[in-house]
């Protein structure tokens, strides 16, 4: 799972001073958790990775095979191009090494978060989130 | 008394330390993101899409 309202109105609201990063933590049980982190970056590789995130976000769990190729074709993306970064597990290493930064920090759930290195676990309220961002924006001005 | 207050004075020290926020270090390099390279803040979030 991810934090997609939430997540979207810190952006929103604190866009100008905060980076968000995505990792993947694709939870090996789940048929297309793997398939869907790897749609992800391949439209990454094509200037495309936030249009893709976002729909993924809106459309989970409708994340097989066809539908992916679906939303690269709703975003217009070069759909050979994508149907071969899936099918050849063009970035299974970047997936791969955040699952095993995920594992070496002891993650169980996604979403969890890592603001100024603080960890937030789980799908928590948008006030919690901006409680932690507005503590860190008013240390950083000291 | 002054054995007394070092002991105070080391309590005190070891009680701030343990209640100031644990940080942890992850590095953003190589994972998409969005916002400005010198943020203050930045979040990482960990997801699975499904």
């Amino acid at each position: 799972m991810a934090a997609g309202p939430a997540v979207e109105k810190i952006l929103k609201d604190y866009g100008n001073k905060v980076r968000l990063a995505i990792k993947f933590y694709p939870y090996k049980y789940r048929d297309f958790a793997r398939i869907s982190a790897e749609a992800a970056l391949a439209a990454s590789d094509q200037g495309k990775f936030w249009e893709m995130h976002r729909l993924l976000l809106k459309k989970s769990p409708k994340l097989d095979r066809a539908s992916l190729i679906g939303y690269a074709k709703e975003i217009g993306l070069d759909a050979d191009k994508f149907r071969e970064s899936l099918d050849k597990r063009k970035n299974d290493k970047i997936i791969e090494r955040d699952v095993n930064l995920a594992l070496s920090l002891d993650l169980y759930n996604t979403p969890t978060f890592f603001i100024n290195g603080r960890r937030v676990i789980g799908d928590v309220p948008y006030e919690y989130l901006k409680k932690i961002v507005v503590e860190e924006l008013n240390a950083a001005k000291k | 008394m002054k054995k007394l207050l070092i002991i105070l004075f080391v309590g005190l020290l070891v009680a701030t330390a343990s209640a100031e926020t644990k940080r942890y270090n992850v590095s953003l390099e190589g994972s998409p993101s969005v916002g400005p390279q010198n943020a203050p803040v930045t979040i990482v979030e960990f997801i699975d899409y499904q």
